[in-house]
């Protein structure tokens, strides 16, 4: 498995180093606060700059305004800015998962409409899957499509949808016909600012009430053109764009800026035998996911569907982002107070392990529970 | 030959000459003698070395390929040390490769040249009893000498054993005069080596991690307990995840320090791929010996074959801490903003 070749071609390279100089240029080391990958902050106008450069849905066909980019051009931009903790949060989900949904099961209206405002880092999704009962038992969900004259009404609840207080739209799993629990299952794009949309914002536990919410959808119309792919086939459609979601750098650097700014404000400490050793462990399985996700990414590109492989790659990845924390406050082995409140704090590696602490269960949860994706992967491995 | 074929023939001649009761059978006798005469037969002991030396010619790809069949069968034979280690020392020096059986003696070796005269003690010798011929880095110099199996003149021998009942025996010099020596170019180093031994084990890691993966699968979906088999249970299936990340790991791994080491290179890879494969040594065996239960702690069930071998193996051409400090110590010594770049261009960017 996997065995594509994961070195980058030099257009490849030569992309980097622009992605490289776009950020040093427009986000100065030292001007933001950088973030832990996809949780990083939302910054429309930086996501209008990355756009505007034409990285974001990249792989979208030019004539929708995309670039025809592969799935490893993508991977390199957006390891780049993960890398640099840029503040992606606007244009995350829908570079990363509406746009290649469109593009794969989107009308030829719905193409014309949304992908152009896409790749212009306009719009903000947010995913509507989790209900108070639906969440790893994703099939069971209750939110409801019903026929409603010439258009659908949805109702029902979607809880702990990320950015859904400043999404444009979300993409919504719901229930539409009966049948065996995976069928009868649709999806619609649902416009935030449609009658009967009420979000209410689910505090999180390191405090920020902008991320989480609860969705109460009553009622809401949504016409037809805004149905994705054919009525019936939501679950088919979410399985398939998995390999897409569940690979990428998002799933295994979150932590990594911690490692970088622990050797810089501890140079000391790293530079003991046990710190060093530390380095070079990290560094090792840095280096090994990093092939693996690119492995996955030139698979994608040959035209492959590698869902499996990438179920154990988040699985393996979203792991050691949060070991990379544990091992790093072992080696510390010190208290996390601050004299100051937290957010002055004058290090930035104290401010990331701090984030880091309280967000890292998260890792291993979001975007399919690694219990779920060990019984994926291991239906793969027969 | 290409890749597929290459494949093909090894693991056909190790289906052939390594069954399980072979590997039993060398371990009790420290000797699987036909096993040895196929590889030379077939010339799969003297890759990568150049026809013009003696060899069979092939790359560093190849050799790792011949290593990694020979890791899923457990070859009870001096594969590595004979070819990627030993051929190419002999061959960075310009030295034709002897006749008869060889392998390398490790760079912890301590020993001296005195004129053309070997003196010291190389500890742990892979099959060092049975070498016609040994090779050496000594002092900067490239060294053929006589092995404790030459006819007449060898080196005294004391047998030793591995967890795996591999031989690695001590081999103690005294003065034995030596076959051939020259000076090691500029890129042959003590370091390089380590490298080449690590990589040598990393192949090998990587092959018995493989053959235990398919092993475990397989067993999984046969053995039935509460009247399925025992792979339809979750806690199982998270074992059987584990040991296929880690054969995922180690196979990219291995890849990658190839590809390096074909470029040239290769220190940072080859410090990964033995980390990460000692690393899922320990994973791959605990989760390999949970899913089989009590059977695969027996001898009559051939896991053990592998298992022994990578608990063994992982210690060997330096253990996971030897490569972790020196590739984290290169590493914190550039600083910052140079540990992304190392991760992304490894040794392209750093040694």
């Amino acid at each position: 498995m996997l065995t594509s070749p994961a070195t980058l071609t030099a257009p490849e390279l030569e992309l980097r180093q622009q992605v490289g100089a776009f950020l040093a240029e427009t986000l100065p080391w030292g001007t933001f606060e950088p973030g832990l990958g996809m949780g990083a902050e939302v910054n429309p106008e930086f996501s209008a700059a990355v756009a505007e450069r034409g990285w974001v849905g990249m792989a979208v066909p030019a004539r929708y305004g995309g670039r025809d980019a592969t799935a490893v051009d993508r991977f390199v931009v957006v390891e780049e800015l993960l890398r640099w903790g840029a503040p992606v949060g606007h244009h995350w989900v829908a570079d990363r998962q509406i746009a290649p949904v469109l593009v794969r099961y989107g009308t030829e209206e719905q193409k014309r409409w949304l992908l152009p405002r896409i790749c212009r880092g306009e719009l903000c999704f947010c995913i509507g899957m989790s209900e108070p009962d639906a969440g790893s038992d994703l099939a069971s969900v209750r939110t409801r499509g019903v026929r409603d004259g010439d258009h659908w009404r949805v109702s029902g609840v979607k809880v702990w949808t990320s950015n859904a207080m400043r999404a444009d739209f979300m993409i919504a799993l719901c229930r539409t016909g009966e049948g065996a629990r995976h069928q009868g299952l649709s999806r619609f794009l649902i416009d935030m600012r449609s009658p009967g949309v009420t979000v209410t914002p689910i505090p999180f536990l390191n405090g920020s009430t902008d991320h989480f919410a609860e969705v109460v959808l009553d009622g809401v119309p949504v016409p037809d053109e805004m149905v994705i792919g054919d009525i019936g086939q939501g679950w088919t459609q979410n399985a398939n764009e998995l390999a897409f979601e569940r690979s990428g750098p998002d799933r295994w650097i979150s932590t990594f800026l911690l490692v970088q700014e622990f050797v810089r404000e501890w140079p000391d400490l790293a530079a003991t035998p046990a710190g060093s050793r530390l380095v070079g462990e990290l560094a090792a399985q840095y280096w090994v996911l990093r092939r693996l996700s690119l492995a996955v990414a030139r698979a994608i590109d040959a035209g492959d569907t590698p869902a499996a492989e990438a179920a154990l790659i988040k699985e393996m990845g979203t792991r050691f982002e949060q070991d990379v924390v544990s091992a790093l406050r072992e080696l510390l082995d010190r208290e996390l107070v601050c004299s100051v409140p937290p957010a002055q704090t004058p290090s930035l590696f104290e401010r990331l392990l701090r984030r880091a602490v309280l967000d890292s269960p998260s890792f291993t949860i979001r975007g399919g529970t690694n219990e779920v994706l060990r019984g994926v992967a291991a239906k793969g491995l027969s | 030959m290409s890749d597929n074929e290459l494949q093909s023939a090894a693991t056909k001649l190790f289906t052939v000459h390594s069954r399980w009761q072979d590997v039993g059978e060398a371990e009790t006798a420290g000797w699987a003698p036909q096993l040895w005469d196929a590889l030379q037969q077939s010339g799969f002991s003297d890759v990568p070395v150049a026809e013009e030396l003696g060899g069979a010619g092939g790359s560093v790809a190849d050799a790792v390929q011949l290593l990694r069949a020979a890791g899923a069968h457990a070859a009870p034979v001096p594969l590595a040390e004979a070819g990627l280690v030993g051929g190419w020392l002999l061959g960075c020096a310009g030295l034709a490769l002897p006749k008869g059986v060889r392998t390398i003696l490790p760079p912890a070796a301590r020993l001296r040249l005195d004129g053309d005269r070997l003196f010291g003690t190389a500890p742990a010798v892979a099959w060092g009893h049975r070498a016609e011929s040994v090779v050496g880095l000594v002092d900067g110099v490239v060294v053929l000498a006589p092995g404790p199996a030459a006819p007449s003149g060898g080196p005294a021998v004391s047998r030793g054993a591995n967890l795996a009942d591999e031989p690695r025996d001590t081999v103690v010099f005294d003065g034995v005069p030596v076959t051939a020596r020259a000076d090691a170019p500029d890129e042959v180093s003590e370091e390089k080596l380590w490298e080449r031994t690590a990589l040598g084990r990393a192949a090998l890691m990587a092959g018995a991690i493989s053959a235990i993966a398919a092993m475990t699968l397989r067993y999984s979906g046969e053995r039935e307990q509460f009247g399925r088999p025992i792979g339809r249970f979750q806690a199982v299936q998270a074992h059987l995840v584990t040991i296929h990340q880690q054969a995922a790991v180690v196979a990219s791994a291995v890849d990658g320090a190839v590809e390096a080491v074909e470029l040239g290179r290769g220190s940072f890879e080859i410090a990964c791929a033995k980390m990460l494969a000692d690393r899922a040594a320990q994973l791959v065996t605990a989760a390999a010996h949970q899913t089989h239960g009590a059977i695969g702690m027996t001898k009559e069930y051939p896991l053990h074959y592998l298992t022994r071998r990578l608990w063994a193996w992982k210690d060997e051409a330096g253990g996971h801490h030897r490569w972790a400090d020196l590739l984290g110590g290169a590493l914190v010594a550039r600083g910052p903003d140079a540990l992304y770049p190392a991760i992304q261009y490894g040794s392209e960017v750093i040694q």
